[in-house]
């Protein structure tokens, strides 16, 4: 047995490998499972330092929506749609009117006087009076309408199906459409994983639109060039996180950003430029695992956030004069 | 022009493969900014469909290779730097994945799971090797199998088994096919990559146990050559018998044997078999009345695998993870309560009901029943093949490959002193 250590060697081996197997095997079993390695604890982001939170919740509206679904501001008047709905109602609350639409809406926007709604993917066009005033040609069947942004000659649509902006003239006539590529190789087209895709246009008519998987937020220019951007992945206050942030968004009067995020779910406030100024409302303030409020904002700067779990309308009114300084 | 045509196919078949690579990076990564540390992921991560295809190309050049090594050649330096290529291409920078060892479950579950599309690159892997096999032995081990290269590295002083233990380990490759087919079919695990030993290395991320069976499996093979290609890699067995049928096996000496008996003791893997000796064969009576008492005992091992399986599938099913919690739900309801279980925890946040999921268990324990008496049948015919094997007698005259177990490693042929 001149192999005898060899072959004694060779035992111990077969013995460990047949122990390696049975006890992976049997420690993998689910009444013998750990706590999940992929468990990520977002609770320290839910808390936001105070000194950070600019704005408080001054009051809320109860909509009487089953399903609210979006809302716009105009001219000091709140318009929300859902249901088969669309109600507008003043800044203190009181409806004003409450029009029954032929379907479900989609999205609402305001701009003199006309009240676009996209439902079934077409745009209907309706005056203040609730009046049918134009129905466009509906988009194509993969179309997916979640936002609409309107100027004195135009109205873009945000197409989250075709991931595509598509310009229209007033009228409802097709103009053109762009899916946010670059020339320069910066940006690679709208990257749109979930149906959140918001345009909309500032104080000085420039059309930003939210390019949600790269948490960036664009400026084109009416015929779809890529003019600037800013973008800010992360965790921390000052940062989108997931899939597919911002959800929503919408101007101040002086051209600031308010965001609204899902996952973990909070408002906050950009300065022009993309710098992060302030929280408006932290994810303690919302339901956990929520739904994105979509946002609007009144001439007051106070902030409006249709909140679709608890179905209200919550109002954040700035905490102190937080206007945007000469040189922001 | 000719040429030109291949440099401008080859220029923008690269274009097109880095374009891929840069549309995989769009999504910004997610930022952890709490000092989380992300768990190790079980598989690479995916691989733009151009490189897929690359590494098929790759896979069929190192194929010919080794082909062209083991046989026309007959190089046993070009095949071991080709395994060191290997190793390095297709273990460390593939990380072991995709293998065609491991393709046997993708194919397995392509045909029992309908709603299962199994890759064409996939197929190509688990098919290519066991066509080159079938004209030229199995040149894949030789020099196209990861696993195999990191283990002909480490041989350093191969023992000869006795041939009753070779015979004995040779049945383990058998049993893991079997239960491999099984569990992939059942859709319940691919043990073949949870049990792959090399891939932790390959990775360099394995668990702790993984490092210790791909350790212990080189410790133990610089002494006992490829112990796992030879008694646990359920793919020889297709490839060996594929390997069988091979028209153009590699052959000891380039011309007429002259009996040097150079070769004999050359192979690691005691995969030549020597000229037989009639007159013993007649004297230990291994003779026609044993031959036939061994093919009759055949349909009582099947009968008898068969019976085994049924027995044992109960048992079989629980390694599936749907019967075991179902079980474990009925035997422990208390441990719905348990917010660490992420298994029960996972089941009770789905919204399926018991009622459900013991329905589902058992549709996948009637899978286990059939599926277990079909292994255990083939189980049983393998030994008894295996057995009826020993009594059948081969005339040889001269030292040649043992064709089903020859890894074509072509350490064989520098033994030998003829010359074309």
């Amino acid at each position: 047995m001149k192999n005898k250590g060899i072959i004694i060697f060779l035992l111990i081996m077969a013995a460990v490998i047949i122990a390696v197997i049975v006890g992976d095997y049997v420690s993998d079993r689910p009444n013998r499972s750990k706590p999940n390695p992929f468990a990520y604890d977002v609770k320290e982001f839910k808390t936001v330092d105070p000194e950070l939170i600019h704005y408080k919740e001054s009051k809320n509206f109860r909509i009487g929506f089953e399903k609210p679904v979006a809302i716009a501001i105009h001219d000091d008047k709140i318009y929300v749609a859902g249901d088969n709905n669309l109600k507008c109602i003043d800044l203190s609350g009181a409806l004003l009117h409450d029009f029954t639409l032929p379907g479900k809406p989609q999205t609402v926007e305001v701009f003199n006087q006309n009240i676009y709604i996209a439902i079934n993917n077409q745009i209907l066009v309706y005056d203040n009076g609730g009046n049918l005033l134009n129905e466009w040609e509906p988009m194509g069947e993969n179309s997916l309408i979640t936002a609409i942004a309107a100027t004195e000659n135009d109205v873009f649509v945000a197409d989250a199906g075709k991931r595509k902006v598509v310009r229209y003239s007033s009228d409802g006539e097709f103009l053109t459409e762009f899916d946010g590529k670059a020339e320069e190789g910066v940006l690679h087209g709208f990257i749109i994983p979930s149906p959140c895709f918001d345009l909309d246009i500032n104080d000085v008519n420039e059309l930003w639109v939210v390019n949600p998987g790269l948490h960036a937020l664009e400026n084109y220019t009416f015929d779809g060039n890529l003019r600037a951007h800013w973008k800010n992945t992360g965790m921390r206050p000052e940062g989108f996180s997931g899939c597919c942030n911002p959800s929503h968004f919408t101007f101040l009067d002086d051209g600031r950003f308010v965001t609204s995020e899902k996952g973990l779910v909070r408002i906050k406030t950009y300065k022009r430029s993309g710098e992060f100024e302030g929280v408006v409302a932290a994810p303690t303030k919302f339901t956990d695992e929520g739904r994105a409020p979509d946002v609007a904002a009144d001439s007051q700067n106070n902030i409006y956030a249709l909140d679709f779990d608890k179905k209200l309308i919550r109002v954040f009114e700035p905490k102190n004069n937080t206007r945007l300084q000469p040189g922001d | 022009m000719k040429k030109l045509k291949y440099i401008l196919f080859t220029f923008y078949f690269l274009l097109f493969t880095f374009t891929l690579i840069a549309q995989q990076q769009r999504f910004p990564k997610p930022e952890f900014e709490s000092g989380y540390e992300q768990p190790d992921t079980v598989t690479p991560e995916p691989r733009a469909l151009a490189l897929e295809y690359f590494d098929v190309l790759v896979l069929i050049l190192v194929l010919s290779l080794a082909t062209w090594f083991a046989l026309k050649t007959r190089s046993r330096q070009g095949v071991l730097w080709l395994s060191v290529f290997t190793l390095i291409y297709f273990g460390f920078y593939r990380n072991g994945c995709i293998c065609s060892i491991g393709a046997i479950q993708n194919v397995t579950l392509s045909f029992a799971d309908p709603t299962y599309a199994i890759s064409l690159t996939a197929l190509l892997f688990f098919i290519l090797p066991l066509a080159f096999t079938l004209f030229f032995g199995r040149t894949f081990c030789a020099g196209a199998c990861p696993l195999g290269a990191i283990q002909d590295l480490v041989i350093i002083k191969p023992i000869s088994l006795p041939k009753w233990l070779n015979k004995t380990l040779g049945l383990i490759p058998y049993l893991y096919i079997s239960l491999a087919v099984l569990f992939a079919a059942t859709g319940t695990d691919f043990i073949i990559c949870r049990y792959d030993p090399f891939v932790g290395i390959f990775r360099m991320d394995a668990k702790f146990l993984m490092v210790v069976l791909g350790v212990s499996f080189l410790l133990m093979g610089m002494f006992v050559a490829r112990p796992y290609c030879r008694f646990f890699c359920p793919y020889s067995v297709l490839l060996s018998w594929m390997s069988r049928f091979s028209k153009w096996h590699l052959t000891i000496t380039p011309a007429a044997c002259i009996q040097c008996k150079l070769c004999t003791n050359s192979c690691p893997f005691d995969a030549i078999d020597f000229p037989t000796n009639e007159k013993e064969v007649v004297k230990s009576g291994l003779g026609t009345k044993r031959f036939l008492a061994y093919a009759v005992l055949i349909p009582i091992w099947v009968a008898a695998g068969v019976f085994v399986g049924e027995r044992s599938h109960t048992f079989l099913s629980k390694a599936n993870p749907d019967v075991f919690l179902a079980e474990l739900l009925i035997s422990n309801p208390e441990i719905k309560n348990d917010p660490d279980n992420l298994d029960v925890q996972t089941f009770l946040a789905s919204g399926k009901t018991m009622e459900t999921l013991v329905q589902e268990a058992e549709v996948i324990r009637g899978k286990f029943y059939v599926g277990s008496m079909i292994a255990g049948g083939f189980m049983g015919l393998v030994i008894g093949m295996t057995l009826l094997n020993t009594v059948v007698f081969r005339k040889r005259q001269d030292y040649v490959p043992h064709k089903g177990n020859c890894l074509s490693c072509a350490r064989c042929m520098d033994y030998c002193p003829v010359e074309k």
